[in-house]
């Protein structure tokens, strides 16, 4: 976010606790002293009001990055996002774009129960007119972070709470990843498994190494990285040589953003298919505080070895 | 309104063909019933009729190139039609006849056109070997039957009612390779044929084109399968994979045999006749089979069919092939009928002359090596036959008769049996009554 601010003086950021507290998961640490009050703005406990107020910016010039503490928080101002920021360029007939960037920690993030852990990416993906995506490595959330920062259109960035503190290979020379681009991030030619951020990171990686030791099974593994638009070209490509495919969430499963990804993949790919796609998603249940019942709720490395063999007809 | 003439479905395996040779040109004039086109298919060479009269107006496919079922192959133009303005309207072949497809897909992609071509038009071609019901279906039927030619139903209604579950890539490879899917048994959740299935189907063939023996100094060949040889080698080793074959040897002494046909023919000397060994085989098998209609029989997978009447199927190797004619109704034949009907069988088998209809419908089937001089074979069943017979050579051997060894004419016969549906004891009651009728050939008569 610094980067994009020193290159171009319409990026602000804005929300609460970001300037004084230097971000509720201090994500801003530093900034409000390099950049000042004016471009480093505070607000109270008003996610309606601040949407709003970005995508009026937005639509006079300005390419605000919003922040919200938790995207659970975000469903009093869907109005602002799905009907305002999403649809201005269209309604005013390209009169105004709506260059904005709405972050914040999406989905379940331990222990904050059920009003807390919300996944949003399924009720966002599905909207025309927005950009989703959802970085699953630090090197990913920053070339995508400032790509989605130059984006003439609203881009929903999703990140986890539970990310925050990942370290991982960024380089110090500038960098843009291209958004509508999945990362084949392991190759494999028995099962293709299809997953993004949080989930990615926190259970899909070690069931594809689980997979490999004990099962000796090949998965190819494809993060996503844009929700919207899908990147469907590389997953079937992927589809044509393993025949078989896992989608993995954290969404429950009706209507959930894996539900989206099926569409998506079922015709194009019928015919390449072996098995039918398995979807490993959460329980259609509250989010629970309960820590072992959270657990038990969300898709996990036993769960999606046994969606791969079903898959593999193992 | 011009006609037009498409590749025909002979066969229910046929799935595309070829036309050998046009019978007309372009620009000839043409009669209803008169002959347009030799056709082969996976088993014969037929000759095509025009349902139309006209002026040929194109010939669209080229001799000898192999096209889809529903491809068109010509149009004439009827009436007052020009037959150039026709042609014209052709303009150049369409792609599914011009060449053959690539792919499947693009087989599916043709064949909706071609479909409804069928539907449309008024004329179509049809196997001129008199059997109009066969060329009615096949042809009046088109739009509905076009689509199970191109693409391998998923779901296939055969006697039993039998329903293939198999995963989509497995159907796409099965299409591509030309593997018949009710050939391959599912490995997967409730039998579904899965792509593993479908590509341990190919191992076999694989295996040996993976390793060929090292080169000598001779010049090795590579021969592309024909048509019939791909035929052969796909529907025998469904049947020996799907078939939990048995096999029962019996040694009949066949020295009276011999002697009454010696006699029979110097009786039918002037009709210049000769009764061959042979056939007294086969009446005596037809009789048997009467006898135990548990071998005259077929079986669907989950029903079994047993027949009154004896349809023997007859094995006559060809150059590069085999083919199986069936000489029908033989059970009430004589052996002057039986002679002259198969030599004329085998004759035109030969030619690859035979119809449709004289290579299907059999009950069970005999495969003769005798005049090779082969001792005892065991032969491959013939689906859905339950058996088939495998007659080797009579020959001078010691034999104890009475405690002595003389010298008799003796022969092996060996059955082979599914025995899914025939159980040993019931295969060796049938051997036992052949063994009689053949020891002692007046059995026959009674």
């Amino acid at each position: 976010m610094t980067e994009e601010m020193e290159r171009d003086e319409n990026v602000f950021l804005m929300g609460e606790e970001v300037a004084q507290y230097h971000g509720a998961y201090k994500v801003s640490e530093g900034m409000l002293e390099k950049f000042g009050p004016r471009r480093i703005i505070d607000t109270p406990i008003s996610e309606a009001g601040f949407a709003g107020l970005g995508v009026g910016a937005a639509c006079c010039g300005l390419r605000p990055i919003i922040e919200f503490m938790s995207w659970s928080f975000t469903l009093v101002c869907l109005d602002q996002i799905v009907n305002n920021a999403a649809n201005v360029r269209y309604m005013s007939g390209g009169q105004f774009t709506v260059p904005i960037v709405f972050r914040g920690g999406n989905g379940i993030a331990h222990q904050l129960g059920a009003t807390h852990s919300h996944r949003l990416e399924s009720v966002c993906a599905r909207i025309p007119g927005l950009v989703v995506v959802a970085p699953s490595t630090p090197y990913d959330a920053k070339g995508l972070l400032k790509t989605s920062i130059r984006c003439n259109d609203p881009v929903i960035f999703l990140e986890s709470e539970k990310m925050l503190a990942e370290k991982g290979e960024v380089p110090d020379e500038e960098y843009l990843l291209p958004i509508g681009k999945a990362n084949i991030e392991r190759p494999g030619a028995d099962v293709t498994i299809v997953s993004y951020g949080r989930p990615l990171q926190r259970v899909v990686r070690p069931a594809v190494i689980a997979l490999q030791q004990e099962q000796g099974i090949d998965a190819e593994l494809i993060d996503v990285r844009t929700l919207r638009p899908l990147d469907v070209d590389t997953i079937a490509q992927s589809i044509k040589k393993t025949n078989r495919c896992v989608i993995v969430d954290e969404d429950w499963g009706y209507c959930g953003m894996g539900s989206g990804i099926l569409l998506k993949l079922q015709k194009r790919c019928f015919d390449d298919l072996d098995a039918p796609i398995e979807y490993v998603h959460s329980d259609e249940i509250p989010v629970p505080f309960s820590h072992p019942l959270e657990e038990a709720m969300m898709p996990s490395v036993d769960r999606i070895v046994a969606a791969v063999k079903e898959a593999c007809y193992r | 309104m011009p006609a037009e003439i498409t590749m025909p479905q002979l066969s229910d395996t046929m799935t595309e063909g070829a036309v050998v040779k046009w019978l007309k040109k372009e620009g000839d004039k043409i009669a209803s019933g008169e002959k347009i086109a030799e056709v082969e298919t996976d088993k014969a060479v037929m000759e095509m009729e025009s349902f139309d009269a006209g002026v040929v107006a194109a010939l669209v496919a080229a001799e000898g190139q192999k096209v889809p079922v529903g491809s068109l192959l010509a149009v004439i133009a009827t009436g007052s039609e020009n037959p150039a303005e026709v042609k014209k309207k052709i303009g150049s072949p369409a792609p599914a006849a011009a060449s053959p497809p690539a792919s499947r897909r693009e087989v599916a992609a043709s064949r909706k056109p071609a479909a409804v071509a069928a539907a449309s038009a008024s004329s179509f071609a049809r196997a001129s070997s008199g059997e109009i019901r066969e060329a009615d279906d096949v042809v009046g039927h088109g739009a509905t039957r076009q689509p199970a030619v191109s693409v391998p139903p998923v779901h296939h209604q055969d006697n039993g009612g039998e329903h293939v579950v198999v995963s989509p890539v497995a159907r796409r490879i099965a299409a591509e390779k030309n593997i018949d899917l009710h050939a391959l048994r599912g490995s997967g959740p409730g039998g579904r044929i899965v792509k593993e299935d479908v590509l341990a189907f190919q191992s076999p063939a694989a295996a040996t084109a993976a390793a060929p023996p090292p080169p000598g100094n001779g010049q090795s060949q590579v021969i592309p399968l024909t048509k019939m040889r791909a035929a052969i080698a796909r529907s025998l080793l469904a049947s020996k994979q799907n078939i939990p074959h048995f096999y029962e040897s019996i040694d009949v002494d066949v020295e009276d045999l011999v002697k009454l046909r010696a006699e029979l023919n110097d009786l039918l000397e002037p009709e210049k006749i000769r009764l061959s060994l042979g056939d007294f085989l086969a009446k005596a098998v037809a009789a048997a089979l009467l006898r135990h209609p548990a071998l005259n029989a077929t079986f669907s997978g989950s029903e079994i069919t047993r027949y009154a009447d004896v349809h023997l199927g007859m094995a006559v190797a060809i150059p590069d092939g085999l083919i199986v004619p069936v000489l029908r109704n033989i059970h009430l034949m004589g052996l002057k009928e039986i002679r002259r009907r198969s030599v004329d069988l085998v004759d035109r088998a030969r030619a690859q002359r035979l119809t449709q209809d004289e290579m299907t419908g059999g009950t069970f089937t005999v495969s003769n090596l005798g005049t090779f001089g082969i001792r005892e074979f065991v032969a491959i069943i013939n689906p859905p036959q339950v058996g088939i017979l495998a007659i080797a050579a009579a020959e001078k051997r010691p034999v104890v008769r009475n405690d002595q060894i003389v010298a008799r004419t003796m022969m092996t016969l060996t059955l082979s049996a599914d025995h899914r549906v025939v159980d040993g004891s019931t295969a060796a009651d049938f051997l036992k009554t052949l063994k009689t009728l053949l020891e002692q050939p007046g059995m026959m008569l009674v």
